[in-house]
C-alpha cells in the first residue's frame, strides 16, 4: 500500500563557502494519503519535494539509501524514466502560476498540448477533455477560460488551471509545493477545497508543502514538521494541538489570533540544543 | 597574509573601508577563477607597464630619423622589430605609441561613459518630455556610423590628438546613454529609491547617489568592451591622417605609413597592427570577465 | 484631535490606456498614537491609500491632512519628518550596494543632521540588531533582519506617523512575530501613530483598535476590535473575510 517511500534522503549544495546541506537525512512514506511538510523558508521542505521528483539542479546533489516510487526505484531510474514518471504519475504545483504558465500561449493550448502530442489525442477530445478538467477545478465557463491568457486571469483562476493542468494525465502521487501561499485567504479556501475533493475522489497520494502549519493540520492527515533540512517531529495532524517538540509549539504559539490578548507574540527560542 | 585576507572575508566589517574593500577582494576572487579574463587583466597591466617605463624599455629615440637604417627587417642587431622607412626602430615607437594609446583610451573611457550615463539616468528618471528630448538625441549620434561621425567632427575642429579624442568621445556616448537608461527605467520604480525620495532626497542625490551606482556595473562592463574599439577607431583617425599628426609615434599612423611598403617590408605596418591586436584583445577579454563579476544578475548565485 | 484624516480620497491612473480606479471615495481617521488597520485583499486598494498619503500615487479628488493641515504637493521635507513609510518586500526596499551605515545615515544626510555616527548606532541597537552590522549589506541579512533595517531608516528621521505597507508578508511566521513585537514596543516607547496596510486580519486584529475592510478600491466596513473579536460585522464581506481567516486560525 505504499506508494512512496524515502529513506536518508541527502540534498548537498556544493557552493564556494564549501558544503550546504539542504536536506540532512529525510525518511517517510506515504499511502494513498494526505501528508503535509511544514517548515520555514531554508527547512528544506522545497528541496525535499523536489527530490521526489529528481528536479534538482547541480551544483545540488541528491543521495538516499532508498527512495521508491510504486516499485520503481528513483535513485536508480534514467533520465528518460524520470521524464516519464513527471507530470504522468507524479504531478508538481508549485507556488506561483504566473511562473508556471506560459505567458505567450493561450490556457487551452498549454492544456491540450500534452494530450494531443503524448497521448496522440484529437483536437477535439483533447479539447472537451481539458474543459472536462477546467469544471472539475469549478471554474465557470470554462470555454471563455480557454481562450484566455495567463496574464488576464486572477491569481487564483491561474492556480486552479495549474491544478487542473497537472490532474488531467490522472497521476497517483500530487505534490503541490505551498500552492494556495500567493492567494488572497478567501480564495484560499476555495482552491483548498477544490484540491482536497479531487485528491479524495480519485484516491491520490499528495505531498502538501506549505510554512502554514494551521493550514496543514487542517487539511493533512500526517503532518512532517522539518527545521534545517531535518524531520523534527512526525504526528497525525488531529494530535497537532498536542505537539511536544518544541519548534512545533513555537510554530504553533508565534501567530497572532483575531481576539487574542495584545502580550508579545512568543518567538522561537533558535539557541536550543535541537536547533543546531 | 593570512591576517590580511581574515580582515577582508570579515563577515561584520567595523569600517566603510572594510567593507568596501572586503567586497572588492570578493569580485577578485570571482575573477580571479576566470582564466581568460586573467590574461586580459595581464595585457592590460603590460600596457601600464609599459606607458610607465617607456624610456627603459625602448633601445632607441623614437624620432630620431636615420637614413642609413631605413626598412631594416625584424631580428636586425639593435633593431629587433625592424625600422621603418626613416630608419626608426619600430620597437621603441610601438613602447612610445603605448602611451598615446592610453592616452586616448583613459580620456575615453572617462569622459563618454560619464557623458552617456548622466544622460541616460536623467532621461531615465524623469521620462516624459525629458526623457523624449534626451533620447532623440542620442537616435541621432547613433544614427551615424561612428568613424563617419568621428571624421565629420575632425574635419570641423581640425586634426590633432585632442580633437581625435574629444571625436571619439562626442560618438561614443549614446550606447552607454542606452544602456543607463534601461538600468534607470527598472531601478526608480524600486522600493529603495521611493524609500529615500518619501526621505525628501531631491533628484540630484537620488540620480547621482542611489541610480547610477546601479547602472555603473553595466556601463563599466561595456566601457571595457568598447575599448578596443576606441583603439580602432583612433587608430584609423590616425591611418587617415586626421588624429595624431607625424612624426608621433601612434600605432595607426605608423599602420598608414608603413601601407606603402607591405608587400616588400610587410613588418612596417604589421607590428603596430600586432600591438592593436592584443591590446584589443586584452580589454575584451578583461571586458567578459568583469561582466561576470559585476553584473548584479549573475552575483546572485 | 486626528493625525491622519483622509476624505473621499480617490487615485485614478492611466495604465496600458485604460484608467485604473485603485481608490474610490475613501475616508478614515487616525487619532494621535492611535493605530488603524486596512484590510482587504490584493486589488483593493489598500496599499495605494499608503502611497497617495506620501506622493508616490496620484490623488485624482479628496483631500488628506496630516495633523490637521492638508499635504503639501509636492510633500517637502517637513513631511518627511512627520510621516515615514516601511515597505513590504525587505529584499527590495535597501538599496543593494549600500551598506546598512549608508542606508541608515541618508535621511540624516539630507536633513542636515549631524552626530550621524552616534544615531546610527542606536538606531541597529533599538530595532536589536548588532552594532557590527553597521558596516554589512543587504545581501548579507536574513528577511528579518532586513526589515529590522528598513524600521530602524523609517526612525531615523523620528516621525510621528509610520505607515506600514505589509510589513510581515514576506517573512516566516516566528519572523513575524519577532517584528510585530518590536513594532508594537517602538510604538510604545515612541508615542508612534500607525497606519497599518496587511491582508491578513489576525495580524490587524494584533495591531490595531480600530480596522477598514476594503475591496475593489471602496472602503466595505469600519470595525473596533471589540466588533472583530466578536464577530459583529454588519456587511458580507467583511463577514467573508472574517470567516476564511478565523478558519485558518481555528486549527482541526
Amino acid at each position: 500500500m505504499t506508494l512512496l517511500s524515502v529513506k536518508n534522503l541527502r540534498v548537498t549544495f556544493d557552493t564556494e563557502a564549501g558544503k550546504v546541506e539542504a536536506v540532512r537525512g529525510v525518511s517517510f512514506s506515504l499511502g494513498r494519503e494526505r501528508l503535509g511538510i511544514v517548515g520555514e523558508s531554508g527547512s528544506g521542505k522545497t528541496m525535499t519535494g523536489r527530490s521526489v521528483l529528481r528536479l534538482i539542479r547541480p551544483p545540488g546533489r541528491i543521495e538516499a539509501e532508498e527512495m521508491r516510487f510504486d516499485g520503481i526505484d528513483l535513485m536508480a531510474a534514467s533520465e528518460r524514466q524520470m521524464r516519464a514518471l513527471r507530470g504522468q504519475r507524479i504531478a508538481m504545483v508549485m507556488q506561483d502560476p504566473k511562473y508556471s504558465l506560459n505567458p505567450v500561449m493561450k490556457i487551452g493550448a498549454q492544456l491540450t498540448e500534452g494530450l494531443r502530442l503524448r497521448d496522440g489525442m484529437s483536437a477535439k477530445a483533447a479539447r472537451l477533455k481539458a474543459i472536462e478538467a477546467l469544471e472539475a477545478v469549478q471554474i465557470r465557463g470554462p470555454e471563455r477560460v480557454m481562450e484566455a491568457y495567463p496574464h488576464e486571469l486572477s491569481g487564483g483562476m491561474g492556480q486552479r488551471v495549474m491544478i487542473a493542468m497537472m490532474l488531467i494525465p490522472n497521476p497517483d502521487l500530487l505534490i503541490a509545493d505551498e500552492p494556495t501561499s500567493a492567494l488572497d485567504v478567501t480564495v484560499q479556501a476555495e482552491v483548498l477545497s477544490i484540491l482536497d475533493g479531487l485528491v479524495r475522489d480519485r484516491g491520490m497520494g499528495l505531498i502538501f508543502i506549505s510554512h502554514d502549519l494551521r493550514l496543514v493540520g487542517r487539511f493533512c492527515d500526517r503532518v512532517l514538521v522539518m527545521y534545517k533540512g531535518r524531520v523534527v517531529e512526525e504526528l497525525e495532524a488531529k494530535n497537532l494541538m498536542n505537539a511536544t517538540h518544541p519548534y512545533t509549539q513555537g510554530l504553533l504559539n508565534c501567530l497572532p489570533r483575531i481576539g487574542g490578548n495584545r502580550s508579545p507574540l512568543p518567538g522561537l527560542d533558535r539557541a536550543a540544543e535541537w536547533a543546531e | 597574509m593570512a591576517t590580511m585576507t581574515e580582515w577582508l572575508r570579515d563577515p561584520s566589517p567595523s569600517s566603510r573601508l572594510q567593507a568596501r574593500l572586503g567586497q572588492s577582494y570578493l569580485a577578485w576572487l570571482r575573477m580571479r577563477r576566470n582564466p581568460l579574463a586573467m590574461v586580459g587583466l595581464f595585457i592590460i597591466l603590460l600596457l601600464l607597464a609599459m606607458a610607465a617605463f617607456a624610456p627603459w624599455l625602448a633601445t632607441h629615440d623614437p624620432l630620431t630619423q636615420n637614413l642609413g637604417q631605413r626598412l631594416l627587417p625584424p631580428g636586425t642587431p639593435g633593431h629587433w622589430l625592424g625600422t621603418d622607412d626613416f630608419g626608426r626602430d619600430i620597437w621603441s615607437r610601438i613602447v612610445y605609441g603605448s602611451r598615446i594609446t592610453l592616452y586616448i583610451v583613459t580620456l575615453v573611457a572617462v569622459t563618454a561613459p560619464l557623458l552617456g550615463l548622466m544622460i541616460g539616468t536623467v532621461a531615465g528618471y524623469f521620462g516624459g518630455w525629458v526623457d523624449q528630448v534626451l533620447m532623440r538625441i542620442t537616435d541621432i549620434f547613433l544614427a551615424f556610423p561612428r568613424l563617419i561621425l568621428a571624421l565629420a567632427l575632425v574635419a570641423v575642429l581640425g586634426p590633432g590628438i585632442e580633437n581625435a579624442v574629444l571625436a571619439i568621445a562626442l560618438t561614443a556616448w549614446p550606447p552607454y546613454a542606452r544602456v543607463a537608461r534601461a538600468e534607470t527605467l527598472t531601478v526608480r520604480t524600486s522600493d529603495y529609491i521611493a524609500a529615500v525620495r518619501l526621505q525628501g532626497a531631491g533628484s540630484g542625490r537620488i540620480i547621482w547617489g542611489h541610480v547610477m551606482p546601479m547602472c555603473l556595473p553595466s556601463v563599466i562592463i561595456r566601457v571595457t568592451l568598447d575599448m578596443a574599439g576606441v583603439i580602432l577607431i583612433a587608430a584609423g583617425l590616425g591611418f587617415l591622417g586626421l588624429g595624431v599628426q607625424p612624426p608621433t609615434p601612434e600605432w595607426g599612423l605608423m599602420i598608414s605609413s608603413g601601407r606603402k611598403f607591405l608587400f616588400e617590408q610587410w613588418w612596417v605596418a604589421t607590428m603596430p597592427g600586432l600591438a592593436i591586436f592584443i591590446v584589443s584583445l586584452g580589454f575584451n577579454l578583461l571586458g567578459d570577465g568583469l561582466r561576470d563579476v559585476l553584473d548584479p544578475r549573475s552575483s546572485g548565485k | 484631535m486626528s493625525m491622519i484624516e483622509i476624505e473621499n480620497l480617490s487615485v485614478h491612473y492611466p495604465a496600458k490606456g485604460q484608467l485604473v480606479r485603485a481608490v474610490e471615495g475613501v475616508s478614515l481617521r487616525v487619532g494621535e498614537k492611535d493605530s488603524f488597520g486596512l484590510v482587504g485583499e490584493s486589488g483593493s486598494g489598500k496599499s495605494t491609500i499608503l502611497r497617495a498619503i506620501c506622493g508616490l500615487a496620484p490623488v485624482s479628488a479628496g483631500t488628506i491632512r496630516i495633523g490637521g493641515e492638508p499635504v503639501p504637493t509636492p510633500r517637502g521635507r517637513a513631511f518627511s519628518r512627520r510621516v515615514q513609510m516601511v515597505f513590504q518586500d525587505p529584499y527590495a526596499s535597501l538599496h543593494p550596494r549600500h551598506t546598512l551605515d549608508r542606508t541608515l545615515s541618508e535621511p540624516l544626510a539630507i536633513h542636515g543632521i549631524g552626530g550621524s555616527d552616534a544615531r546610527v548606532v542606536r538606531a541597529l541597537e533599538d530595532v536589536g540588531l548588532p552594532a557590527a552590522f553597521r558596516f554589512r549589506y543587504p545581501h548579507q541579512l536574513s528577511g528579518g533582519q532586513r526589515q529590522r533595517v528598513a524600521i530602524a531608516r523609517a526612525l531615523m528621521l523620528e516621525p510621528e506617523i509610520l505607515l506600514l505597507d505589509e510589513p510581515t508578508s514576506a517573512l516566516d511566521a516566528s519572523v513575524q512575530a519577532e517584528t510585530l513585537n518590536l513594532l508594537n514596543r517602538l510604538r510604545a516607547e515612541r508615542g508612534l501613530t500607525f497606519l497599518m496596510v496587511s491582508h491578513d486580519l489576525a495580524v490587524i486584529d494584533h495591531m490595531c483598535d480600530r480596522v477598514l475592510v476594503m475591496q475593489h478600491g471602496r472602503a466595505v466596513e469600519e470595525l473596533t476590535r471589540e466588533a472583530l473579536a466578536g464577530a459583529q460585522m454588519k456587511t458580507d464581506y467583511a463577514r467573508t473575510l472574517f470567516e476564511a481567516s478565523a478558519d485558518r486560525m481555528l486549527g482541526s
